[in-house]
């Protein structure tokens, strides 16, 4: 398995559910391709003969450049859903994602708040969750998406059983 | 978490009975401006107190009047009525509201930070606004508005005691617990706060705006551009006002109750930030500051939130508005008493001021000063026993220290450019606050080495904090280093005379000359830990709560 440079050595990466990348997709065409048809409008305007002002190569060039972006963020999909993966440790929990901005974050146990599990309607439809850990600090953007249900649950009481154990205060 | 001696139960209190009027003066004032003036300019003019047409009607409008201020004072007295306050079992309560009633109830051992604010009229009638900071950085767990100053000062001495495991004494339990003694420390002449503001970076825009403004006036011959400064000029006024009035008359002190930071020209306050409370502070130095050797600090407190529009959150963070290196250091050693460090001078001098490897920093390597021509060899992180130090710029200079048990998560990123040249940065997270801690550009095999100690010290920082009661805290006990180490420095402020199985040595270990951890005097600190001890505690400095 490829790990980056930045992963601490001799860590076994749990990978989340390949069908994550459905949902992912369905974000995807949800959230460029509504922008790529606006912005086709003008387009359409133009060769219908009703606008004349925004010149025809720029009625052009401004959605194809969307629609450029838009595919390549569909050919990395698959790569960055394949770049998450999670750690339990001992003492902590490793998240890791990413293939062009990569991080790696260590959330301690005891320095667990609480910890959410959510569902949106086509992780519900593949029988996915996304499980979200919370400490005190508002930066810590610890979520883990895609997991299957049972894991979810299974790695939701995991986490709350050890954060107990490992309390720590603020 | 039973405290001792914690069976007694506090009275239910009222808070002061002016306080709703203190409260809501503009409103009456507003009713009182709204009937007053015009009678008054009638009886200027000489003409009868109620018009002609009116006249007639005049008794209506009077009881009306009359109404609408009984209902508010009504609602004033009632409000007052039902807002009641204690101190017990460990937790302080409030309820308030009449219709509406609410309950609340904070853990005193929870509590991140007490202030005591005084705006200009409660100052005058000498009153005082008393809030109990929690971890939820959005609103005061508890404020209680107005106590008397001397009520004020006695419950945050009560609600400290309590909070920070003093036993309160069997014989009296209603005894109220002394006020901590404390020593001040520093502070800050008005002359050189003035001259900070005159330097800061705010001053450097002033006069390029008004370097622009007159050259562009002088080129187009056209006046108007005076016109646009006047409320750019307004604003800048009323900043530097504020700057001014809450950085006025700044002092510092300790108590083995935390740091105790006054301030204010004509609303003061008074914050307490007991030990262990500060979750990150950084240390920065504006260009023209330079000059002069200043440097501003500031904090991240759980209970203050982030500074963000919000005047009060800035200066609340603000731990030090300005200062030269000498009071750094010792507020430095106020908040880490431990620096971990057999020289903590000379570390926490090259962290302000220092270069490449002085002082055991480890900076962004040779290979990527393209990418950091001037910070390169500033930009660095050195960890010592007990925090991380994390220093950047070369013209803002800036100090991030994280004391190792207050870290949350961490986050290692890497971006395209970043894994060209094999650099990664590392993210340490904290509460909300205006400092965030990231060692920027380091190389990649040092980053990775820092996340996994940092990740293995933090560890080992926590399982050391075993209580919130900061006097039943004791600072390192079983230390693994071997006896060659330096010993760790030990704090006396938390172990005190509690720790009397503390071997000596430690407490003897070497303390580099300088690093003036809180230099409390035992005695002091006997009093605070039984308050048996009947004499009064002495208080240096001005008191002013």
């Amino acid at each position: 398995m490829h790990t980056a440079a930045i992963d601490p050595p001799g860590i076994t990466w749990l990978r989340v559910s390949p069908k994550y990348v459905t949902v992912r997709l369905a974000e995807w065409a949800f959230g460029n391709l509504i922008v790529v048809a606006l912005l086709s409008l003008p387009l359409l305007l133009i060769l219908l003969g009703w606008w004349t002002w925004p010149p025809l190569w720029l009625a052009v060039a401004v959605p194809a450049f969307m629609l450029v972006l838009a595919l390549w963020r569909l050919v990395v999909i698959p790569r960055q859903v394949r770049a998450i993966g999670y750690a339990e440790r001992d003492d902590d929990l490793l998240i890791r994602g990413g293939i062009f901005f990569q991080r790696v974050m260590v959330v301690p146990y005891g320095r667990m708040q609480y910890v959410d599990i959510s569902v949106g309607p086509v992780e519900r439809w593949l029988g996915l969750c996304t499980l979200t850990l919370h400490t005190a600090s508002a930066s810590t953007n610890a979520s883990i998406p895609g997991l299957p249900a049972e894991e979810g649950a299974r790695l939701r009481e995991q986490l709350s059983a050890r954060g107990e154990a490992r309390l720590a205060g603020l | 978490m039973a405290v001792p001696g914690e069976k007694y139960d506090g009275e239910w209190l009222r808070v002061h009975p002016a306080s709703p009027f203190v409260r809501g003066w503009v409103a009456l004032a507003a009713i009182g401006y709204f009937f007053g003036r015009d009678t008054f300019e009638r009886m200027l003019q000489g003409e009868p107190l109620v018009d002609g047409q009116i006249a007639g009607r005049a008794p209506w409008l009077l009881a009306g009047g009359a109404l609408v201020l009984v209902l508010a004072v009504l609602g004033f007295i009632l409000s007052w009525y039902f807002t009641r306050y204690q101190v017990a079992e460990g937790y302080v309560r409030v309820n308030t509201g009449f219709l509406f009633k609410q309950q609340r109830q904070a853990r005193l051992d929870r509590v991140q930070a007490i202030d005591i604010v005084q705006p200009l009229l409660a100052r005058i009638f000498g009153l005082a606004e008393l809030k109990f900071e929690v971890a939820d950085a959005g609103e005061s767990a508890v404020r209680l508005a107005y106590l008397r100053m001397d009520d004020a000062r006695q419950l945050r001495a009560t609600i400290l005691a309590r909070a920070s495991g003093v036993e309160p004494d069997p014989g009296r339990p209603e005894a109220a617990a002394p006020e901590a003694p404390e020593q001040q420390v520093l502070q800050v002449p008005p002359s050189r706060l003035i001259g900070s503001l005159l330097l800061s970076e705010q001053s450097v825009f002033v006069v390029l705006g008004a370097v622009t403004s007159v050259v562009l006036s002088a080129v187009t011959e056209n006046r108007g551009f005076f016109l646009y400064l006047i409320p750019a000029a307004l604003g800048l006024i009323a900043a530097y006002w504020s700057s001014f009035h809450k950085g006025y008359n700044f002092t510092a002190a300790i108590s083995p109750d935390g740091i105790r930071l006054r301030y204010g020209l004509l609303d003061t306050q008074a914050q307490t930030l007991p030990p262990g409370r500060i979750q990150a502070l950084r240390v920065v130095q504006p260009p023209l500051w330079r000059i002069f050797g200043w440097y501003r600090m500031q904090v991240n407190v759980a209970g203050y939130g982030a500074a963000g529009n919000n005047g009060e959150a800035g200066s609340r963070t603000t731990l030090l508005p300005v200062g030269k290196i000498g009071d750094v250091l010792n507020m430095l050693a106020l908040v880490l008493p431990d620096p971990g460090t057999a020289e903590p001078l000379r570390v926490f001098r090259c962290g302000l001021n220092g270069l490449d490897s002085d002082g055991g920093f480890v900076t962004t390597p040779r290979r990527a000063r393209l990418l950091a021509p001037l910070g390169w060899r500033r930009n660095g992180f050195a960890a010592t026993d007990t925090a991380l130090l994390m220093r950047s710029g070369r013209w803002w200079r800036q100090l991030v220290v994280v004391p190792h048990q207050r870290t949350q998560s961490m986050a290692l990123h890497q971006g395209p450019l970043a894994r060209r040249f094999r650099l990664a940065d590392l993210v340490l997270h904290t509460t909300a606050g205006p400092v965030t801690p990231r060692v920027i550009q380091a190389d990649v095999v040092e980053a990775l080495a820092l996340f996994d100690a940092q990740a293995a010290r933090a560890r080992a920082a926590r399982k050391r904090q075993t209580s919130e009661h900061w006097l039943a805290q004791v600072a390192p006990l079983v230390e693994p280093a071997p006896p060659v180490e330096p010993a760790p420095l030990v704090e006396p402020v938390e172990t005190g005379d509690l720790a009397p199985h503390q071997p000596p040595k430690l407490a003897s270990s070497p303390r580099e000359p300088g690093w003036r951890g809180p230099k409390l005097d035992q005695r002091l600190l006997d009093q605070r830990a039984s308050p048996r001890a009947s004499n009064p505690p002495q208080q240096e400095g001005p008191q002013r709560g």
